[in-house]
């Protein structure tokens, strides 16, 4: 599985190519095609390798081709210590780009960390992941919770239900909008959670209807447990704005009827209306055709990660990592979802994006706020 | 918004319903597992995966645009039917090694998550919502799905109480539960009775898995979440559906007491702690009940 596909995005991206005649630049792309992360994998996937033949097609960076080397991450950490070693020690790679879960991140950072290269990470986190190699250029959670809550807020909630799945992601998500709630004045009634197996929400549902909250908000892991909170949320008529911080536009939209109604949080939604995302979705029809995946808030930033490093090593005439680090934290790339640098810790400032999934299952943007900032990320950085 | 917080009345009548319900669908899950065990004494692991089968019925049921309610049927039929086939290539030269019945059943569960997962995707699968709602039970509003699953583990118990008490198969295989040799030296077929006991088992796992649909994710790896559930309460329960009913309500209960009022974490984990408390006081479980 994992072999066909690297070989399938090897080939992709040497077909489209024109010739070059020096060496091409590798670019590592570890992640879980198998494991929790199986299902957005693929997207993830094809938005780099789209990335990197609209790269080519316009000569390369420093005339050299870009390639992508896959590796299976099994979306987990030891998975990833194998995927990082192998793509930093074997296929020497010159940067890594990738989304993973946290878990997977954490183990290759110290690879990273020893094999000296960049690594730009482009998953939506729960924040302050600090390496001097390491750029993200996805959300954390002072960018994405906020907007939520005050939305909610302005609609007349005071009281706060927070319900989530008992790990990492689950309590730094919900952990922060516990502090920007109470920062804000509304009060947190209940805060529950489910181990990430569990399949039962019921005693928490009973909880939360008691409670009399004005709102609730969720972050489970995505996926399964997910659908299953909701599933037995609508089953039990709970009707309370509802915000989900897990969800992703797909989901919801698959959900159907149960989703309607549910406040999603992202820097990517596919209705964002301007050139640079249509000119992308476009281009993703083309060269996937009906295969394509629909693009989504892990894979976009992941097609910017690619433009981000190209234009950081033409800035600095150079693959070699220290004057690439510094040219990262200076680019700046135009993308679907709109102009994007990492100048900030590390980390980007960015557009989110408040949508509300209607009865049919379509998002509609409800409200956007202009380049939200990610605040102290790492502030030795 | 929300109604003010409710009463006490009400959150004692919402803490009653949650813990009859909760009994009632470990029940549903459980059954098809305790069937196998009861009559074949081997653990049928590959039940999480029969559960699988069952919700992908559903989908199946689905997309070919059926109404819901054919999902039932279709899941038990399916069920029996793949369950017929694993008995008679699979399980049937295994019945004097039950170890290696526990390994041949584990590895069949996989396949068949691999299986679905070339068929369908390992994408999660959605399905029309059975009941939606919730109804008014003594002034307090709860989910119709739910007091439709208790009515089901009802229908389910007592349709398998008159299948072993009121007709020929189950007075067969009541036979060759208490004594196998004498049952088949008195002439009974014990082989097709086993084939027979191990269709139903499969079916009632299935039908299980569309029953669970409205509550929960439809993915490849949804059965195994809740075999270990029902592992554990048919060890608990041996091979008595009565006694099964009663693990179902002790330990499903204690389980929803535990969420509520300590925290849903340990929950999770009170059924497992439970019955290895029973187990280990009485080792022959509920079973006498």
């Amino acid at each position: 599985m994992k072999r066909t596909l690297a070989i399938a995005a090897l080939a992709g991206s040497l077909l489209a190519a024109p010739v070059f005649a020096k060496d091409p630049i590798l670019i590592g792309v570890p992640v879980g095609l198998s494991g929790a992360n199986s299902v957005v994998a693929p997207s993830v996937v094809q938005a780099a390798e789209l990335a990197v033949d609209q790269i080519n097609a316009k000569g390369g960076v420093l005339g050299r081709p870009l390639k992508l080397v896959v590796a299976d991450d099994a979306s987990g950490a030891v998975g990833a210590q194998k995927a990082f070693d192998s793509l930093v020690f074997q296929k020497n790679v010159n940067v890594l780009i990738s989304m993973e879960t946290s878990a997977a991140r954490n183990a290759g950072l110290p690879i990273v960390a020893k094999g000296k290269i960049p690594y730009i990470y482009t998953s939506f986190y729960e924040g302050h992941a600090c390496s001097p190699y390491l750029y993200v250029d996805a959300w954390v959670p002072e960018q994405q919770v906020p907007p939520v809550v005050d939305y909610l807020k302005d609609k007349g909630a005071k009281t706060y239900f927070l319900i989530g799945s008992d790990y990492a992601f689950g309590r730094g998500m919900l952990g922060f909008a516990r502090k920007y709630i109470d920062k804000t004045g509304g009060k947190v009634v209940g805060e529950e959670y489910l181990p990430m197996d569990g399949t039962d929400w019921t005693p928490i549902i009973s909880k939360l209807k008691a409670s009399g909250a004005d709102a609730l908000i969720t972050s489970t892991a995505g996926g399964a447990p997910n659908v299953t909170l909701t599933k037995q949320l609508r089953n039990s008529g709970v009707t309370i704005p509802y915000a989900n911080l897990a969800v992703d536009e797909g989901t919801a939209k698959s959900m159907g009827k149960d989703a309607a109604g549910i406040l999603i949080s992202a820097s990517y939604i596919t209705g964002i209306d301007s050139k640079a995302n249509k000119d992308f979705m476009a281009a993703l029809k083309k060269k996937f055709g009906d295969k394509t995946r629909t693009p989504n808030d892990l894979s976009v930033p992941q097609y910017e990660g690619v433009y981000l490093y190209a234009k950081a090593v033409e800035k600095a005439g150079t693959t070699d990592t220290r004057p690439v680090l510094k040219a990262l934290g200076e680019v700046s790339f135009t993308g679907p979802r709109g102009t994007i640098s990492m100048n900030k810790q590390h980390h980007a400032p960015l557009t989110m994006y408040l949508g509300q999934v209607q009865d049919d299952g379509s998002v509609k943007v409800v409200k956007s706020f202009k380049n939200v900032d990610p605040g102290a990320q790492c502030p030795k950085l | 918004m929300m109604a003010p917080p409710h009463s006490k009345e009400s959150r004692q009548m919402t803490l009653l319903l949650d813990i009859i319900t909760t009994a009632a669908i470990l029940f549903i899950i459980a059954t098809g597992l305790l069937t196998i065990f009861g009559v074949l004494k081997i653990i049928n692991f590959a039940h999480g995966a029969w559960l699988t089968v069952g919700a992908y019925c559903a989908v199946a049921v689905g997309d070919l645009g059926w109404n819901p309610w054919a999902a039932l049927p279709v899941a038990f039929v399916t069920g029996a039917a793949l369950g017929g086939l694993t008995e008679r290539f699979i399980v049937r030269p295994l019945y004097a090694r039950p170890l290696d019945a526990i390994l041949a059943t584990w590895g069949l569960g996989i396949i068949i998550g691999q299986l679905i997962t070339l068929g369908f995707g390992r994408d999660v699968q959605f399905t029309k919502a059975l009941l939606p709602g919730t109804a008014d039970v003594f002034g307090t509003s709860y989910s119709v799905y739910r007091l439709f699953a208790l009515a089901a583990a009802i229908a389910i118990g007592l349709g398998f109480s008159w299948l072993m008490e009121g007709t020929r198969l189950g007075l067969s295989a009541r036979a060759v539960i208490m004594n196998e040799a004498l049952a088949r030296a008195l002439g009974l077929d014990t082989r097709r009775i086993r084939w027979v006991t191990f269709m139903i088992g499969c079916g009632l796992a299935a039908l299980a898995g569309t029953l669970l649909t409205p509550l929960t994710s439809v993915d490849p790896n949804m059965g195994v979440a809740w075999l270990v559930g029902s592992f554990m309460l048919v060890m608990v329960a041996g091979q008595s559906f009565a006694a099964l009913a009663l693990a179902c309500l002790l330990l499903g209960g204690a389980q929803v007491i535990v969420s509520t009022y300590v925290s849903p974490i340990l929950g999770g984990i009170t059924v497992a702690v439970l019955a290895a408390v029973v187990l280990r006081i009485s080792p022959k479980g509920f079973s006498r009940v």
